[in-house]
């Protein structure tokens, strides 16, 4: 009794104490630098950066003309209904093929399926193929709707044509939180499992690059000329980039049970909200100190159990100030010796889906004992002093990450992945 | 012990009327506020009627402050938000302001001024749109101002799951509670009618008449009926953890005491098939609630006038409360209120919460020829009677299924 009344964790434990647990057992990557996770993890490896010129449509009248855009994609199937061109669909659908495929789960007839469920994170949704059809006749708003873009256009069908093409039956849902939309949605899912509604969860994210969040962006000026530069003195603003990030979370009951094979446990989150301004962060980071700090007590775990922090870093001023200041608050004396990076750098800030496909590199860095560097870092800015491992990737231990997101509107989602 | 999640305010901004007393006495005495809409020229098309919100004054609810740059969304959100925190009688201070969280449903959120704005930037160019008009180019943007405008500290979180937006927003703020990830979390449903959303349903000829019938009336569970109509609002509660709100003496509207969620195919499903999951969703549901169909003593409806969603919710229905579905009453507010997509499971709360308060079912209008396939207890005119647990339900055509339990207060 004595030990309980000295031990402030107790409480915590003991709320937690039947709540499954829950591990990540399949990852499923389509990105700027590379397609499949294999792919994508050497490339993040050498520092590839898959900034280029911008090909989804005509940049003549703006000042910026560079994107992260999906390369080479092609996909094994033909949809009913759907354009020609590249949707969130197909990026998710074969993203989440790869995932299910690396979980053992391609045939989830062995699972309920009414214990399966989905959830996916966005910005903008399918919003391309209306801009596509607006832009040749542009008169008349209508002219931007035909059956396709009826059936795909609304974002829940993200979720629903991804649990019809896999048979999933359990609940599903998109998130709609800008650029931590990813990130809510694993929360969301996690809550689910733990809860012991379901045994299995397909989460992450997707995004194109819309000309209307292009143009969003350019017009706040915060898109770079050239590159992503995140924590360089330097730094001139974000590159947009696009692609999908996917991962199979499961109970460790259920993943036990099949003997599948376990990247990381997912260990808990923290939500909080600026409640501060429409587009600009709080200066002192007040909200993302409170999303790590709510994430590490979720986890049960202290700033001294992280060996590498995935930054939202998006290589604007004001985030990687702010963010530099958080990290500073949450981790002290361990700050400086922290290794903090962001893989924007190479895959530019793909929006909606940013949170998760950094949740899926979060999980190969565990697995591979390795940290993907921060490229295009050259002049050291002496508000943003910690290490942001520079220009070349690095092996070393790394058991327990903590992945940041911080939108728009301050909207913040954090989550930690552990080793198991 | 799981905390409960309780109802302490509610704020409605509906074509039924502003402020939820205006709502309920519409709703109870049948008045429809289905009309040929005003706010979309629809001399192109078919099926021309909807159900506006009109005679909403934001001003009186948000200041003057920055409200011309608001959308309607953000004006009906806004506006019922403060209306439910007033009607609690909360007031968010800065202690508060961190346990308090924002999580709304809506199918589109504000996807209508982001193809506006792309709208603006092909015939204007990019450097002559808006600025002001930027805030909207994320679907989240209505909750973002509201989370500003409360100062809210806790998270603020959109979903989307197309009709089902609302209910399954309002489910997962119970769990939030209940996992004590806050205290208060403003919950609820918003929609604004727009061109994208009518063209959405009108080329998949989900709206009465669009496929040239004539008949553009929304008539839930009538063999006449022949789709939705399109709706509008915002349905926004103050949801707290039961104890905060008996600490501070509030009043309790009813309990949310079971969510269930099931998603049935669409493309390779038969309705067979959907009517398995639709009631194996309200199966969950009353058992996440730890109740039997036998303590349901009211069904609030999808019933939108679906020709198929109507059919295989009455066989739902039929299927689990077996003999009993002949007797405990079923209604659909959508009969006067039509289809407002994301915000309906949220009404459909509203509408749950002031029947148990007043022992009052609503009529469903129009259902005068009931469809023989669709036996079940529906009544033209609105029914006394005790009410302790009601069944929402909300059910998507592409196959998102979600239900509500709620529970009077003891």
């Amino acid at each position: 009794m004595l030990w309980v009344l000295k031990n402030p964790v107790f409480p915590i434990f003991s709320k937690g104490f039947n709540m499954p647990r829950v591990v990540v057992t399949g990852l499923g990557l389509v990105i700027a630098n590379g397609i499949g996770v294999t792919n994508a993890w050497n490339a993040l490896m050498n520092g590839k950066d898959g900034t280029a010129e911008l090909q989804s449509f005509d940049s003549s009248q703006y000042k910026v003309h560079r994107a992260c855009e999906v390369k080479d994609f092609k996909i094994d199937t033909v949809f009913e209904n759907e354009t020609t061109a590249n949707t969130i669909h197909k990026y998710t659908y074969t993203a989440a093929k790869e995932a299910l495929k690396d979980s053992g789960l391609s045939d989830i007839a062995g699972c309920n399926r009414e214990r399966s469920g989905i959830a996916i994170g966005t910005l903008a949704g399918e919003l391309p193929p209306f801009e596509y059809l607006l832009r040749n006749t542009p008169k008349d708003k209508a002219n931007g709707f035909d059956m396709g873009v009826a059936l795909t256009y609304p974002p829940s069908s993200i979720t629903t044509l991804l649990s019809e093409d896999f048979n999933f039956e359990g609940p599903n849902m998109v998130s709609l939180n800008a650029c931590s939309s990813g990130n809510h949605a694993i929360a969301w899912a996690l809550d689910l499992l733990h809860e012991g509604k379901v045994d299995v969860m397909l989460v992450g994210g997707g995004e194109l690059i819309p000309q209307t969040e292009f143009t969003h962006f350019h017009n706040l000026k915060a898109l770079a000329p050239e590159m992503c530069q995140p924590f360089d003195k330097e730094r001139k603003g974000l590159v947009i980039g696009e692609g999908a990030g996917i991962m199979v979370l499961e109970t460790l009951d259920s993943a036990s049970k099949r003997d599948a094979k376990i990247y990381a446990e997912l260990k808990g989150y923290g939500m909080s909200c600026d409640g501060h301004h429409m587009t600009a962060p709080h200066p002192e980071g007040t909200g993302a100190i409170v999303a790590m700090s709510n994430a590490l007590s979720m986890a049960n775990m202290s700033y001294e159990d992280i060996d590498y922090i995935n930054a939202h870093g998006t290589g604007t001023p004001l985030n990687d100030r702010m963010e530099t200041l958080a990290i500073k608050s949450i981790f002290k004396e361990r700050a400086n010796e922290i290794p903090v990076s962001s893989i924007k750098s190479m895959i530019g800030h793909t929006m909606g889906a940013a949170s998760a496909i950094e949740s899926v590199v979060s999980c190969l860095a565990i697995k591979n004992n390795a940290i993907p560097p921060t490229i295009h870092y050259e002049t050291p800015d002496p508000e943003c002093n910690l290490d942001y491992v520079p220009n070349e990737g690095r092996e070393t231990e790394v058991n327990c990450v903590i992945n940041n997101s911080f939108a728009f509107g301050g909207n913040n989602v954090t989550n930690i992945f552990s080793r198991l | 012990m799981k905390k409960k999640a309780v109802i302490t305010g509610i704020g409605i901004v509906s074509p039924l009327g502003i402020g939820h007393q205006d709502f309920w006495n519409n709703l109870v005495s049948g008045n429809s506020a289905i009309a040929p809409m005003e706010c979309l020229d629809l001399s192109k098309y078919e099926s021309k009627n909807g159900a506006e919100v009109k005679d909403l004054n934001p001003e009186e609810f948000l200041g003057r402050k920055g409200l011309r740059y608001l959308n309607n969304g953000t004006k009906f959100l806004g506006s019922s938000a403060k209306m439910a925190v007033d009607d609690a009688s909360l007031e968010i201070d800065e202690e508060l302001s961190n346990h308090t969280g924002i999580l709304i449903g809506s199918s589109l959120g504000n996807f209508s001024q982001t193809t506006d704005y792309f709208h603006d930037i092909i015939r204007e160019g990019p450097s002559e749109v808006s600025p002001m008009k930027s805030y909207d180019v994320a679907l989240n943007s209505s909750v973002n101002y509201v989370s500003v405008f409360f100062k809210m500290k806790s998270f603020a979180r959109t979903i989307s799951s197309g009709f089902t937006s609302g209910t399954d927003a309002i489910g997962n703020a119970v769990k939030l509670i209940q996992n004590g990830k806050a205290k208060v979390i403003i919950a609820g449903g918003v929609e604004q009618i727009s061109l994208d959303l009518y063209m959405i349903f009108y080329l998949q000829k989900m709206l009465a008449g669009a496929s040239g019938s004539g008949n553009e009336i929304s008539m839930p569970f009538d063999k006449r009926r022949d789709g939705f109509v399109m709706s509008e609002g915002s349905y926004v509660f103050v949801m707290e953890d039961a104890e905060h709100a008996q600490s501070r003496g509030a009043r309790i509207y009813g309990e949310i005491s079971g969510y269930g969620s099931l998603f049935s195919g669409n493309r390779n499903s038969d309705i067979g098939n959907r009517v398995e999951k639709a009631r194996n969703t309200m199966k969950s549901c009353i058992e996440d609630a730890r109740i039997s169909t036998d303590n349901i003593d009211l069904i609030n409806a999808n019933g939108n006038s679906g020709k198929l969603l109507d059919l295989l919710e009455a066989k739902a229905i039929t299927e689990l409360f077996g003999k009993k579905s002949e007797e405990v009453p079923v209604h659909s507010i959508k009969s006067t209120l039509g289809e407002s997509y994301g915000a309906s499971g949220a009404a459909q709360t509203a509408s749950a919460l002031l029947s148990i308060s007043n022992g009052l079912v609503p009529p469903t209008i129009n259902c005068e020829e009931k469809d023989p396939e669709c036996n079940l207890n529906i009544n033209n005119e609105k029914v006394e009677k005790n009410i302790n647990s009601v069944l929402i339900n909300s059910f998507d055509l592409s196959g998102n299924n979600s239900c509500l339990v709620i529970k009077k207060h003891e």
